[in-house]
Order: structure tokens, then sequence, then C-alpha cells
């Protein structure tokens, strides 16, 4: 079970949402990618479609206007 | 971690994000609201334009002449031009929303090619607003509701233009 953190820091939309789904395409069933993002529709639209896609998703706010997002590629 | 109070009221409105359907809401009271009081339709980028002209005035060249601004930089005047105060109501209004939410935050720039992008977009964005004499809400937002051909017209052509910078995106973005 492989942990990656993807840096957004700066990225508006939908680049941090095209990234993450780039970024989990390469990874195994179970591994788990933490998006960092610090852009608010950020927050919206990449969990939005990775519960659509059926994986497990938290958000968690680390700082003022800055969110980690967790994504598990639960299948 | 330390223990947090919990305010449901404030939580609900200020800080968690607008389903589309209540943005929608919200935008369809306010510019109807916008247009009953001042007798104008919502606009933003029209000002922009002559504050640029005023740019080209002060550094001595008479932009004024010219068939685009024909005047209008001369007749501007800032406290009786309604988009102007609301663009400045925008930029002030966001500001309150994102204190309010407590998720302000100065963002660090990555790269020098987010700058070049920035600056390219904002110059396409800028030109193709006063060709199309408006940008997605002073030539679609605005003209929809008054049953204008040219707003169904924008809505059709930011498709393709949507379609294809997002093809861009991608590809030399990534």
């Amino acid at each position: 079970m492989a942990e990656k953190t993807l840096d957004c820091y700066g990225e508006a939309c939908p680049i941090p949402l095209v990234k993450a789904q780039k970024e989990l395409e390469g990874m195994a069933v179970g591994d788990v990618l933490i998006v960092s993002i610090d852009h608010s529709c950020a927050m919206k639209n990449l969990p939005e479609w990775a519960r659509s896609v059926g994986y497990n998703v938290e958000i968690e706010e680390v700082a003022e206007g800055e969110w980690d997002v967790i994504i598990e590629k639960s299948k | 971690m330390d223990e947090k109070k919990s305010y449901p009221f404030h939580e609900l409105v200020f800080k968690k994000e607008w389903s589309y359907t209540t943005g929608a809401v919200m935008l369809a009271i306010l510019s109807l609201a916008l247009v009953t009081v001042t007798n104008q339709a919502w606009g933003v980028t029209g000002p922009l334009a002559v504050w640029g002209g005023k740019v080209l005035e002060f550094v001595g060249i008479n932009a004024d002449s010219w068939k685009g601004f024909n005047g209008s930089i001369a007749r501007y005047d800032f406290f009786t031009n309604v988009p102007s105060i609301t663009d400045v109501g925008i930029v002030f209004g966001a500001l309150l929303a994102t204190l309010l939410a407590a998720q302000f935050k100065i963002k660090k720039i990555k790269s020098r090619k987010n700058v070049y992008a920035a600056i390219v977009g904002g110059l396409l964005m800028g030109f193709g607003a006063r060709l199309s004499a408006g940008c997605n809400i002073g030539a679609f937002f605005s003209g929809l509701p008054a049953f204008s051909l040219h707003g169904w017209v924008f809505w059709i052509a930011i498709f393709g233009g949507a379609a294809v910078g997002s093809k861009l995106l991608t590809k030399y973005f990534m």
C-alpha cells in the first residue's frame, strides 16, 4: 500500500483534478494519493469526481485556505 | 488537536461551498435587483477598457480619438458608471467571502510558465471581451435573460473555445 503526495499549491482549477486523475491511473488498488490544494474550487470538483468513480475520499483543512484531499484507490 | 466549538450557521452559510443551484438562484436574484435599481444589465469589462485607455492617455497617447473609445474616456465618471462600482464590489465581496470563511491565502507563484500563461491568458481574455463587446457576464449572462440572440451565439462559441482550450491545457500544462 503505497502513499503518494501531489503538491498542487498555487494551481488553479481544473489542473489539480487532471493531475490527480493522471496520477491515480498509474497507482495500484489500495494505494493512497494525498493532493495538497489551495484553490477552493478543487475542494469541490476533486472529491466529487473521486467519489463518482467509487474511491474513498477525505478532506482535511491543514491551514487557512489549504487542504489535503486524501483519495484511496479503493477499487 | 484542541477542542473546537461548532457554529452550524456559519459553517453552512460562509464555510461550506454552495451548491451550483444555490449559486444560480443567488445570481438570478442579485442580477434582477441590479437591473431593477440601476436600469442596466450587469457587465464587467466595459470600464476595464476605459481604465486601459486612461493609462494610454496618461503616457501621452490620444486613445480617446480612436474609433473604439470615441470620447468615452473623457466622458467617463467612476461614481456614475454602474459597472465600475460593481467591479470594485466584486473584488471586495470576494475578499469578504474568503475572510469570513477563514480561507484567505496569498498564493505562491509556482513556476515561470504560470506567469507567462497568466499574462497571455489575460491579454487574450481582454482582447476577446472587447471584440465581442462583452465578456461571459455582459454578453452571455446578461444577454440570455434579455432574449437577445447574441447571448446564444456567445454560448455556442464559448463551448467551442472551452473544448479547444481544455485540450491545449491538458497537452501543454500537465
